[in-house]
């Protein structure tokens, strides 16, 4: 007969809920920090990553990826939008170079190569300012910042072949990594911040 | 950075071609002319400006002066520069670095391989079909830069030309320092899909840990698959707990796309709960417990298109009973079912993906069953994804005549229906009518539920049960904590976590 017939009868779930709490750590861990360039405001953003999973994958594949970026400024945590900046990108991977080449979508263009993953995710946020002026804060007005990203137009087959999942190698491929939606959209949020 | 010799890029084809009278300067050629087309030499760095002027005089090394043009793009990164020698009528060389902004140029914005010239154009796949105009035209895209707007038009072609098929588009390195070898694959989206592996690690606070484990061996994108399974406990699935191995062979194509076959056979040792057998004693109708299963079950598939599918086939179990062994019952049954499902791509980020399935297991005389039954079951599907945020909604319907074994019987109350119920407190034998719904909303990967269900035989009554909870659910990965609603026993939370794949 089935040893699970003792059931246990544990009613100590405590040990879940600190268990859901780590699991959902991460969502939270990404560090943002601010600083002023003349009028501009700049994010820097540790652990941001977006050179990855499918959006690797593509552009080791020669092929190009639009990478749109979006910065608001929040009066308050979730709170009402108190400015707001879009810009897009267009990424590629040199494949004699072994580098990347980022260019920025919209007037005037900037382009860029030669950067490692690093220094080009770096790139694309250091083109993504606000004007300090147009906030209207104070020094000692306290903000929150969100900074997201989204990857607009990735194909199907960017990320993997039909059947390929089903191969060992899909099955392992599977096991390993993250939820690749996950690597297509990305959003942090901190704060508070106050101008320097 | 490697040699850029072969690149006539940028502004270096159509310098190239107003100069086609100029051969190429040699290998060893005194240089007198140095020039700079399209920036200006003093925008570099003194020691590099000192380098290239010293190259007046010097001999002409093709190796040299791609180090000089890669220096330029290190210290210039928003440029590319290559570099071309040509043969002056006394001899000596004149050299040119051709240098141009990235964003000055679409393609090279686009894409940075578009400063090299194609080598090669190559089809992957099934691809008879495509039509000689259209093979031309791929052709024509070597011995010219990438032109990733044309590479583009052309893969739209494909599809067209290829309906129901992907075509996907990659670039490679070619057999020489800045040639490219485009590749255009063609996939077959089959009509007829492999059954998920089901494996899965899963505990349940009041029933313990359920493991399976699926290994589907195929090559990719081919058109048979064979899935060797153990189950080392299963007592998520169904009222009883077992444990044993699975073999399936399938085939996605059998001639057409159309049709399809699955062969599947099956040996479990069943063992079962303390209040199944309570319940087994004051209960009649149900057939009697058996220790293990051995299932043979071959269906074929037809897909009326991309979405629709019908299969049929039968169901082969023998039962070996747990009181009276060795002897044992037959479970035959003919196997028809229907399914569809269709994803919807819309604007800003929507998806909307519907599934619905019908499936009908009727034992017989005819096929030698010695319990007589009809299983009916009727799922459906809605989820839609928006951004962060995702809902789903599903309905369940089951309805059992005759006396079906107890591995058709319905039960609810694991980590997939009634999350925060224990099936064996609801009905430790499982039932003959079933209704179940879920409503969840999941925002990045945290999410809400609702489920709601009742499981019933048809001479009781049914008693509609809720729950709801919260938990992290990741592609593989769920962690849930569901709570009873109107549970009239003093019973918390059930706690379910696992990995799916």
């Amino acid at each position: 007969m089935s040893a699970a017939g003792s059931r246990s009868q544990n009613r100590h779930w405590l040990l879940p809920l600190a268990l859901v709490a780590v699991a959902t750590a991460p969502l939270v861990a990404q560090a943002l920090t601010i600083r002023t360039v003349a009028d501009a405001l700049h994010v820097q953003a540790r652990g941001f990553s977006f050179i990855e999973g499918p959006v690797l994958t593509r552009l080791r594949e020669g092929r190009s990826v639009r990478i749109d970026f979006e910065m608001t400024v929040l009066s308050k945590p979730e709170g009402p939008v108190v400015k707001q900046t879009m810009q897009g990108f267009t990424l590629s991977f040199d494949l004699w170079e072994e580098r990347y080449a980022v260019s920025r979508i919209g007037s005037p263009p900037r382009s860029i190569s030669h950067l490692r993953p690093r220094d080009a995710e770096t790139w694309c946020l250091e083109n993504l300012t606000l004007p300090v002026s147009s906030l209207g804060f104070s020094r000692d007005t306290p903000f929150w910042i969100r900074l997201a990203y989204h990857v607009p137009d990735i194909g199907p087959e960017a990320s993997e072949a039909p059947g390929e999942r089903y191969t060992l190698r899909g099955l392992i491929d599977r096991l390993s990594r993250r939820r690749e939606e996950a690597d297509l959209a990305k959003s942090v949020d901190a704060g508070p911040f106050r101008l320097p | 950075m490697r040699t850029l010799a072969l690149l006539f890029v940028i502004l270096g084809l159509p310098l190239a071609a107003a100069n086609a009278q100029e051969a190429d300067a040699p290998e060893g050629a005194i240089i007198d002319v140095v020039e700079m087309s399209g920036f200006s030499l003093y925008s570099l760095s003194p020691g590099l400006q000192k380098d290239i002027n010293s190259l007046v005089g010097a001999p002409f090394s093709r190796e040299g002066l791609n180090q000089l043009a890669s220096r330029i793009e290190q210290e210039q990164p928003d440029v590319v520069a290559a570099v071309r020698g040509v043969s002056r009528p006394d001899g000596k060389a004149r050299v040119i670095f051709l240098v141009a902004r990235i964003s000055d140029d679409t393609n090279l914005a686009e894409n940075i391989n578009a400063r090299y010239i194609v080598e090669t154009v190559d089809i992957e796949g099934s691809y008879n079909e495509i039509s000689q105009q259209l093979r031309d035209d791929l052709q024509k895209l070597v011995g010219r830069r990438l032109d990733t707007e044309e590479a583009e038009r052309l893969q739209e072609r494909l599809k067209t030309e290829l309906p129901g098929r992907a075509v996907a588009r990659r670039i490679s390195k070619g057999s020489q320092t800045g040639r490219i070898r485009v590749v255009f694959e063609i996939f077959e989206e089959p009509w007829i899909r492999f059954v998920p592996p089901k494996s899965k690690l899963v505990y349940h606070s009041q029933q313990g840990w359920s493991g399976v484990l699926d290994i589907p061996i195929t090559a990719s994108h081919s058109r048979h698959r064979f899935t060797a399974g153990v189950v080392f406990n299963d007592i998520d699935d169904l009222i009883e707990e077992y444990s044993g191995f699975r073999l399936a062979f399938e085939s996605r194509v059998i001639g057409t796309e159309r049709f399809g076959a699955r062969l599947e056979f099956s040996r479990y040792n069943e063992s079962w709960e303390d209040a199944t057998l309570t319940a087994l004693a004051s209960s009649s109708g149900v057939p009697e417990l058996y220790r293990n299963r051995l299932t043979f079950e071959p269906t074929a598939t037809f897909a009326f298109n991309s979405s629709v599918r019908i299969s049929g086939g039968v169901s082969l179990s023998e039962l070996e009973s747990l009181s009276n062994s060795p002897n044992s019952q037959m479970a035959n049954a003919w196997v028809l079912g229907i399914s569809g499902d269709h994803l919807w791509k819309g604007s800003n980020e929507v998806r909307q993906r519907a599934e619905a399935s019908y499936q009908l297991r009727a034992a017989i005389d005819g096929l030698g069953s010695d319990l007589v039954y009809k299983r009916h079951l009727g799922q459906a599907r809605y989820q839609i994804d928006q951004g962060r945020s995702t809902a789903i909604a599903s309905l369940s319907l089951g309805y059992i005549t005759g006396d079906a074994p107890l591995f058709e019987r319905f039960s609810l109350g694991n980590s997939t229906t009634l999350r925060g119920w224990d099936k064996y407190d609801i009905a430790p034998l499982g039932g003959e009518r079933m209704f179940h719904s879920t409503v969840e909303y999941r925002f990045y990967n945290v999410g809400m539920f609702f489920d709601t269900g009742s499981v019933w035989d048809r001479n009781s009554d049914s008693k509609l049960r809720y729950s709801t909870g919260f938990g992290v659910h990741t592609d593989n990965f769920f962690l849930t904590l569901g709570f009873p609603l109107n549970n009239n026993h003093d019973s918390g939370p059930i706690f379910m976590a696992g990995v799916r794949f």
